[in-house]
């Protein structure tokens, strides 16, 4: 990962080349909480893309200025500010939605993509690379989220951001939803098949046994 | 010279202004976004107790949205829970002793925070564990009632603020019921977080409208109750929700706690005798005239 890596690069190679769940497996926690809808992925996903963003773009800004012995305590800081900023925007401007999230906004200060990049990339790079390394990751973490949101929302409860796809038995329709996938282990086999079909897809990223 | 970035007087100073400018950045954005926060929150609740009190999303916008809706048709009232009395002077002296000045109540007073308060600021009282059915341990010592008056002032329904425990967390909704004190109007969660698709069905507007028209009071005990394997034509009986046996005895229990001596049981005593003494009296006048 060289600082001349262009931004397109910086964007699109977290997606699917480099994804920092199905590669790195990391952020795995956020997203099995909040993927039982597609709404709450779609929010979840912009929050942790600002954040990423924002957070690295500024560690990346004061990168020169930080002293190696209190880096991480900054660089959480600096985190925990944004995520902070984001709550309440989502709290000011989309009320309903934030409380369906509830605590995981706040727990994005938690997810290690956040930390991991702030400390792996943006500590080394310019800004502007630094921001959109940021904004790729959390591309990356968005598309898994999305994916399994999509299973999940589909199987869990048969609609789509809340349109009814496949009618309920209980309100007359004939689907009967699965309950696994409204519980969080069935994100772990969403995840786990995503793994498997990216890793067909592209051999190199397969561990040495 | 510029300081080596790794010394300690660096150091010092990096902490410093990060913390000072985050801390701003953090507050700023606190102070600015909090009054839309807080009508956020007012108005979710009682678009809440609209819905609880039969009012469709539909009709509450043709009549002009939630707050128009609510302020012409609701009264709000504190009462002392232990008394059943009136009690916006008390609570309104309790609140600004607690903040510090004066405290616009009807904006301003959340339950919630106050039942965990310090005992003695008088805002809350501990709850002994035998009584404490619905494991909140601490319970406000005022709570708001709402109520629906008809066109002609007389009340046509009671909403009450009720909480408990599930399995993951505290529900927090509106029991609404008829001036009997007896039916149920309707009940909802404006704040719960329990499973998705199992306890999270408490929200399910097939489920909540199991509610509509079942009775509370049986020889003066709560016994309106979430049940398994519930009889069709119970009038006591909701059937519980399928896997989430805890969430469903967590309801059972809240409206179990709400509704008796340590809810909001001494206001409906208060309010019954109140009626039928003015029953007493109105008849009373008839005779008078005769």
């Amino acid at each position: 990962m060289s600082s001349k890596s262009s931004a397109k690069d910086l964007v699109l190679d977290p997606i699917f080349n480099n994804n920092p769940i199905a590669l790195q497996i990391l952020g795995i926690c956020s997203a099995l909480a909040v993927t039982t809808k597609l709404s709450t992925s779609l929010t979840m996903s912009f929050a942790v893309i600002a954040v990423t963003a924002c957070s690295s773009a500024a560690v990346a800004l004061i990168r020169n200025k930080i002293p190696s012995s209190i880096r991480i305590i900054v660089q959480m800081t600096i985190i925990a500010s944004f995520v902070i900023l984001v709550d309440q925007i989502l709290k000011a401007f989309a009320f309903s939605l934030s409380k369906e999230l509830s605590v995981f906004v706040g727990l994005i200060i938690t997810n290690c993509i956040v930390m991991g990049r702030a400390e792996g990339f943006a500590m080394k790079n310019s800004v502007s690379d630094s921001f959109f390394d940021g904004i790729g990751n959390g591309l990356g973490y968005s598309i898994i989220l999305m994916v399994v949101g999509f299973f999940r929302e589909l199987f869990g409860s048969g609609t789509l951001f809340g349109f009814t796809v496949f009618a309920k038995q209980s309100a007359g329709g004939w689907y009967e939803p699965n309950g696994l996938m409204l519980l969080s282990p069935s994100a772990f086999f969403i995840i786990g098949i995503f793994i498997w079909v990216l890793r067909t897809w592209k051999p190199e990223q397969v561990e040495e046994a | 010279m510029p300081l080596n970035k790794d010394s300690l007087p660096n150091t010092f100073l990096v902490a410093t202004v990060l913390c000072l400018l985050c801390a701003f950045v953090v507050s700023a954005a606190s102070v600015t976004l909090r009054p839309l926060q807080l009508a956020n929150a007012q108005k979710d609740r009682r678009s809440n107790i609209l819905q609880v009190s039969g009012f469709t999303p539909e009709a509450i916008e043709e009549d002009g949205g939630v707050k128009k809706v609510f302020e012409s048709r609701f009264e709000v009232r504190i009462v002392d829970l232990d008394t059943g009395n009136d009690a916006q002077a008390e609570c309104q002296a309790a609140m600004d002793k607690a903040k510090d000045r004066v405290v616009n109540l009807s904006e301003e007073y959340d339950q919630l925070w106050a039942s965990k308060t310090n005992p003695n600021k008088g805002l809350s009282e501990k709850l002994e564990k035998k009584a404490d059915v619905c494991g909140i341990k601490s319970r406000e010592k005022f709570s708001e009632v709402f109520i629906m008056n008809s066109v002609d002032g007389k009340p046509e329904l009671y909403v009450f603020p009720v909480r408990g425990n599930g399995l993951w967390s505290l529900m927090q909704g509106y029991l609404a019921v008829k001036p009997d004190f007896q039916t149920v109007v309707g009940l909802t969660f404006y704040q719960q977080a329990e499973t998705p698709g199992l306890g999270g069905e408490v929200q399910n507007p097939d489920w909540k409208a199991l509610w509509i028209d079942k009775k509370i009071y049986e020889d003066g005990a709560v016994k309106l109750a979430v049940i398994k394997g519930n009889k069709p034509g119970n009038d006591y009986g909701v059937d519980a929700l399928s896997g989430a046996t805890i969430t469903s005895n967590g309801v059972t229990n809240m409206i179990d706690f709400w509704m008796g001596d340590k809810g909001f049981g001494p206001y409906i005593k208060q309010m019954q005798n109140q009626d039928s003494s003015e029953a007493k009296t109105s008849l009373a006048g008839g005779n008078n005239v005769k």
